[in-house]
């Protein structure tokens, strides 16, 4: 009988042709590319050797030109673990000009919102993921406002690498100015 | 350049101001009220004159009509209504449009023929209103598809068809607001050549889905500009009608958002926003850029006064600093905070060559470009 419905419960947006729930959200969006975590995992290895190479900038630029927006979670978290890797693999001295040449490479605006995006999800994070085990553990919740995925402390080397994405920061800003800030939060592409 | 004149009205927010064409008239919207201000004689200040009070919620939008006059306001509580002077002792008589929405009204512009003109809202339509004789009545037609969220700003092409809209869905469309009997079919444009009610003549996301707070025409409406909340500005030259536009050129400032733009000539538009400042871009099909800002320009001199050996003194007492350091309680812009509605200064004149701002601060400023 309808008089045990409970209508505080009933989710009347499902019942409302014109609303919100009954279209699809990803024609508002940015088109991206789907990438499996295969490949986020082949294009680590790629980055890891340059690196290991000495090319720590034109492993930045590889990352950030190719940052997997399409990936999944497990994707995601692999590739931010390498850019965070990379990051910390450059000194102090070097940041700024390196910087400066992304900056002013083709596409470099959109290429430090990249950068940004990783350091912010990076500060979100707690303990970047500083070596390769972290494949083998369940990927942090996304999204950098999720508190319960904060592990202040936890890792010895969380720091350290958190300094590393502070001065990051710092040095980014003085470039890019704050529009970089408010694009990594208005941004749909996450990374 | 002449230094930007301004007017600290009140120490409320101005969601929407507008002048009237003789640049006599003042309206500004201040909470639930829209308060009336005019050009007094002696000084070059605005004198409070009048108050239209009607709505019951947050005004968000204010317009002026040039020719007749006639002011729309509309408001949080879903209504607009139209002030018609009535000549007596300069009372307003108002009208209720009848806006059919569920959700607040958040902009309104009057149509470049003054028969007609928008409202966009909370409710994903955009009203379209216009005066029915035989009812003696403002009635509106819906602009709905395809709006996925909240309009956030509507803006009429010099032809009074075309309307621009900026929404929360991070889209600026083009749709036509053509109302039969009382519009003259339109000149065929890039935009489209027949535009029946709500043909939607161009859809363009922006780079990030972000917010788009502001949308304009050009002055020739053979391009559509808009400003969204990750701080870009983006210029679309449509090509032909169902093409794809012929260049899209997006520029990423590293300034806060724009919450206001304008253009001043076919190759330059304002912007202003959450910087409190007014910024110049400049360019053209090829590629746009930020060239600087107006209050640059102006320069702000004078503000430095010789300090006698006592007002230090006393100033590092009160203040626990010398009165030559700079006074770090203000800001260096002319507006104290952001600024919500950047319009073009009524003139006589084709050519733009004053705009004003108001804002968050209560302040209307008249910048000379």
């Amino acid at each position: 009988m309808a008089t045990n419905i409970n209508w505080r419960t009933i989710n009347i947006d499902a019942l409302d042709p014109d609303s919100s729930t009954n279209f699809d959200l990803t024609t508002l969006t940015p088109a991206v590319q789907p990438i499996s975590t295969a490949e986020v995992q082949t294009l680590s290895g790629q980055i890891r050797t340059l690196v290991r190479g000495g090319n720590a900038e034109g492993a930045l630029m590889g990352a950030l030109e190719n940052a997997p927006y399409g990936a999944d979670d497990q994707g995601k978290a692999l590739h931010l673990g390498v850019v965070t890797e990379v990051l910390g693999q450059i000194r102090q001295a070097e940041m700024t000009p390196i910087l400066q040449r992304i900056y002013q490479s083709d596409n470099g605006s959109e290429l430090c919102d990249t950068l940004m995006k990783y350091l912010y999800k990076g500060m979100g994070q707690g303990h970047p993921a500083t070596n390769s085990t972290s494949r083998n553990m369940t990927p942090q919740s996304t999204g950098f406002t999720q508190a319960g995925g904060r592990n202040f402390g936890g890792g010895e080397g969380g720091g350290q690498a958190m300094s590393v994405l502070l001065s990051w920061h710092e040095k980014l800003v003085e470039m890019v100015g704050p529009g970089s800030i408010v694009r990594v939060m208005s941004d749909r592409r996450t990374v | 350049m002449a230094p930007p004149e301004v007017h600290h009205l009140f120490h409320a927010p101005i969601a929407d101001h507008s002048f009237s064409s003789d640049r006599e008239t003042l309206a500004v919207a201040r909470e639930n009220i829209v308060e009336i201000w005019s050009k007094s004689n002696d000084a070059k200040g605005f004198r409070h004159l009048d108050e239209l009070r009607g709505h019951d919620k947050t005004v968000t939008g204010v317009d002026i009509a040039p020719r007749s006059g006639r002011i729309v306001t509309c408001s949080q509580d879903r209504n607009a209504y139209v002030w018609e002077p009535t000549g007596e002792n300069g009372a307003w008589k108002p009208t209720l449009v009848l806006l059919r929405i569920n959700r607040a009204a958040t902009c309104v512009r009057w149509s470049p023929s003054e028969t007609k003109f928008a409202v966009g809202s909370g409710a994903r339509t955009i009203a379209v209103c216009y005066f029915e004789e035989e009812n003696d009545w403002w009635v509106s037609k819906h602009l709905k598809k395809p709006l996925r969220s909240t309009v956030t700003s509507v803006a009429w092409h010099p032809n009074g068809v075309l309307l621009a809209a900026g929404s929360t869905d991070g889209h600026a469309r083009v749709f036509s607001a053509f109302i039969k009997g009382s519009d003259a079919r339109p000149e065929p444009s890039a935009w489209g050549e027949r535009l029946p009610f709500n043909t939607v003549c161009g859809e363009y996301l922006n780079p990030t889905a972000g917010w788009v707070h502001d949308v304009a025409f050009s002055p020739s409406g053979n391009a559509l500009a808009f400003c969204a909340h990750d701080s870009s500005v983006t210029v679309v030259y449509p090509s032909a009608p169902e093409q794809p536009p012929r260049a899209v050129v997006s520029v990423a400032a590293h300034l806060l958002p724009f919450t206001s733009l304008l253009w001043s000539s076919e190759t330059e538009l304002l912007a202003a926003g959450y910087d409190c400042g007014v910024y110049r871009f400049a360019g053209d099909e090829s590629g746009w850029r930020l060239t600087g800002g107006l209050e640059a320009e102006a320069g702000r001199g004078g503000e430095r006064k010789e300090e006698s050996a006592l007002n230090m003194f006393r100033s590092m007492d009160l203040k626990g600093r010398g009165a030559g350091s700079a006074d770090d309680t203000k800001l260096s812009t002319v507006h104290q905070n952001t600024i919500n509605s950047l319009r073009v200064f009524p003139s006589s004149q084709e050519a733009v060559s004053q705009v004003t701002t108001a804002g968050v601060d209560g302040r209307v400023v008249v910048w000379t470009l």
